[in-house]
């Protein structure tokens, strides 16, 4: 599904010219979820900005091969419609923009792109609320313009939402869990384990393994300035709890 | 005209004073209206860029290819289609210029008893004094409004008594035969103590011809207009025109104007807030892209104490488009407790295109609130990556970015079918954008 090789990635311009990922080598297979952890700075979000195909980074060395294609050479929104998706860490506001229109908008761009015909109005809103059935969210976001004066909370279930509309191969959660309350967590797991499946992979960017106790990851990475430097099963995010990052700070510092 | 003239004309004047003939069938006060008219503006010609006003709109095109007043054409109802608003309406169309009983069907027959609406044409011919009153007492400064006056050929007249109410919508659609000529009208809308009424003008047309247009509005105390133009002449097209409201103790305008197409527009809205507690809120948007200029210009005068203006202008500019807003609020020394907030939005899509935004606050009084604020922008690259992200292609989410950035000045007008017909027309208008 994905395979990133020796991925080295810096700002593309301004900055001091410094690596923030230095030679990351990952590989996702299809029916895997895939936890990445580490301490505030280690790069987790510049990772799944390049994965999405944020503008503003420059990949100086290595590939990203997604479903045996060139990531890297995909413009952002056909990424999307291949299947990537990405939960981001600081959804964004978009006044004027009807939550409702812009989803729908966004489901039938990749339905054209699979050659699938468009959902009208109407199958577009039974698929809505047969998915926020079964996220358990209500219907109180729809008509209003994304994320605009949505709490931290709405934006995480909304991008949740986005996710379980989009069904998408790749799911990229970018610290989702962060700052949420208990109930809102459950929906986030919720959203997860309901698009887990054997040729879908999800891979978790997590702060704290509290999201973990909910969504067993198959494999867990940490971290740390720019590289993985272990990746384990699910027992190293509780070793990670139980131990902090500092441990692995000096296990990175021994091995290089 | 034979006469001698004892001032120095203006060349780009000669070929409107040439096209002048007087006509011997209107009254005597409405021919010397004219005479008086276009001898102002052949001795002023066109209104120079160095005039504030103009400072942002050229109008050296018409000087170099005039386009005085023609012939009529003959219209076929098709040219309507696409362009009227739907649903219910009481609707009038001046096509070239001219009140259409063809295209207009029902119009004046269904208002209310107690309401006068139709022709400026039939309202000169009943000689009605209010008709009268209002344009020959109505001083309207700037040389393109005395052009008008002395050429306009039609217009429509909404007179309500007091306590009218006209639930439906007033429809006006100017069409444009394409013939190369100006197109000059004039109207008038009377709202007597309290009444209410909703006018939607719409502008439409194809090739080159100009339209000049002039809109006098006195609303009596406690009267409720709200007035919504939405300008799509076509693409060779200029248009320029001439807002002039009054409004009476407690009287209220809601005002939209939206600029979508022409080569030229030029909306400009002068409201007097001549009574106690009136309240303005005029809201509007341009769009515009390839060599469009667009211009909406507003003064809006607080001559009473308590009155209170809202205003929210956004512009979009593409290509080599040229957007322009220039806004000016007064508020005179007794007119205290005015409360008056103006914002301009804009966005530049593009190196080449240009958004001037002028606000100008003159206030008089003390105990006042007033404020304005303009940006003019790009585009949200984080909003565009979001959208982009969700799959939704590069070109789509620019477009959905400026729908959202122009719809919010479609939402102060209360009516959900009339906000809908708006921002239809936008999405339109979007979808033949060229960047
Ligand atoms: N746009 C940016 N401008 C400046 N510094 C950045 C930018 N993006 C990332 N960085 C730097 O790169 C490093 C990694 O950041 P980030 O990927 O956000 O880490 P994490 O998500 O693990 O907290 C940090 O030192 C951060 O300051």
């Amino acid at each position: 599904m994905l395979e990133i090789t020796n991925l080295h990635v810096r700002l593309a311009d301004g900055g001091d010219g410094r690596e923030i990922l230095k030679g990351i080598d990952l590989r996702v297979a299809a029916g895997e979820v895939h936890a990445i952890m580490g301490p505030n700075g280690s790069g987790k979000s510049t990772l799944a900005a390049v994965l999405a195909g944020r503008d503003g980074y420059e990949v100086i060395e290595g590939s990203v091969r997604y479903q045996g294609r060139d990531l890297l050479q995909m413009p952002a929104d056909e990424r999307a419609r291949e299947g990537l998706f990405l939960a981001f860490q600081y959804p964004v506001e978009i006044p004027g923009v009807n939550n409702t229109y812009f989803l729908r908008a966004a489901v039938n761009a990749g339905r054209r792109h699979r050659g699938e015909p468009e959902l009208d109005a109407g199958q577009f809103l039974r698929l809505v609320r047969a998915k926020l059935k079964l996220l358990d969210i209500g219907e109180d976001l729809l008509q209003r313009p994304v994320n605009v004066g949505f709490s931290g909370g709405e934006k995480k279930r909304n991008e949740i939402f986005q996710m379980a509309m989009l069904e998408p191969k790749l799911a990229i959660l970018d610290e989702t869990d962060s700052g949420l309350d208990i109930d809102a967590l459950r929906i986030v797991a919720k959203g997860v384990n309901e698009l887990r499946s054997p040729d879908r992979a999800i891979v978790l960017i997590t702060h704290y393994q509290r999201l973990l106790q909910y969504v067993e990851p198959d494999h867990v990475h940490v971290l740390q300035d720019g590289r993985i430097v272990q990746s384990g099963d699910k027992a190293l995010a509780a070793e990670l709890e139980r131990r902090g990052y500092g441990a692995f700070e000096e296990a990175a510092g021994s091995a290089a | 005209m034979s006469a001698v003239l004892e001032f120095p004309v203006k060349p780009e004047a000669r070929p409107y004073l040439d096209a002048f003939a007087e006509n011997a069938g209107e009254p005597q006060w409405l021919r010397d209206l004219r005479r008086r008219s276009l001898n102002r503006f052949a001795e002023a010609g066109f209104p120079s860029r160095k005039s504030e006003n103009w400072r942002y709109f050229d109008l050296q095109p018409l000087a170099r290819e005039p386009l005085p007043p023609g012939r009529r054409a003959i219209f076929s109802a098709g040219v309507l289609a696409g362009v009227l608003l739907g649903g219910p309406t009481h609707r009038l169309v001046l096509a070239d210029a001219c009140f259409s009983p063809e295209l207009s069907a029902e119009a004046g027959r269904d208002v209310p008893g107690g309401a006068r609406f139709g022709s400026l044409g039939a309202a000169l011919v009943d000689q009605r004094e209010t008709v009268r009153a209002a344009i020959a007492d109505t001083a309207l400064a700037g040389p393109l409004a005395e052009l008008d006056a002395a050429f306009f050929s039609d217009g429509f007249v909404l007179d309500a008594a007091p306590g009218i109410e006209i639930g439906q919508p007033i429809e006006i659609v100017h069409v444009a035969s394409g013939a190369p000529a100006s197109l000059h009208t004039r109207s008038l809308i009377n709202l007597g103590e309290g009444s209410r009424a909703t006018i939607v003008e719409i502008c439409a047309g194809e090739g080159r011809y100009w339209r000049n247009d002039v809109v006098i509005a006195r609303l009596a105390p406690g009267a409720h207009l709200t007035r919504i133009v939405v300008v799509e002449e076509g693409a060779a097209a200029v248009h320029t025109a001439l807002f002039d409201a009054t409004l009476g103790k407690g009287a209220r305008l809601d005002g939209f104007c939206c600029l979508l197409g022409g080569s030229r527009a030029r909306q400009e809205w002068n409201v007097r807030l001549a009574g106690e507690g009136a309240t303005c809120r005029l809201d509007g948007a341009f769009l515009v892209s390839g060599d469009d200029e667009a211009n909406i210009v507003t003064a809006i005068d607080h001559a009473a104490p308590g009155g209170q203006t809202r205003e929210l202008i956004k512009g979009v500019a593409a290509g080599r488009g040229h957007g322009a807003f220039q806004g000016r609020i007064a508020v005179r020394e007794h007119a205290q407790k005015s409360d008056a907030q103006q914002t301009s939005r804009n966005l530049i899509l593009g190196r080449r295109a240009v958004i001037d935004t002028k606000p100008e606050l003159e206030i008089l009084a003390d105990d006042v609130k007033c404020s304005h604020g303009a940006s003019v922008g790009d585009l949200d690259a984080a909003a565009l990556f979001y959208l982009r992200s969700r799959g939704i292609p590069a070109q789509a989410a620019r477009r959905m970015l400026i729908e959202g950035f122009l719809r919010e000045a479609a939402d102060g007008i209360a009516d959900a079918a009339l906000r809908d017909y708006l921002l239809r027309r936008l999405a339109l208008r979007l979808g033949r954008l060229e960047e």
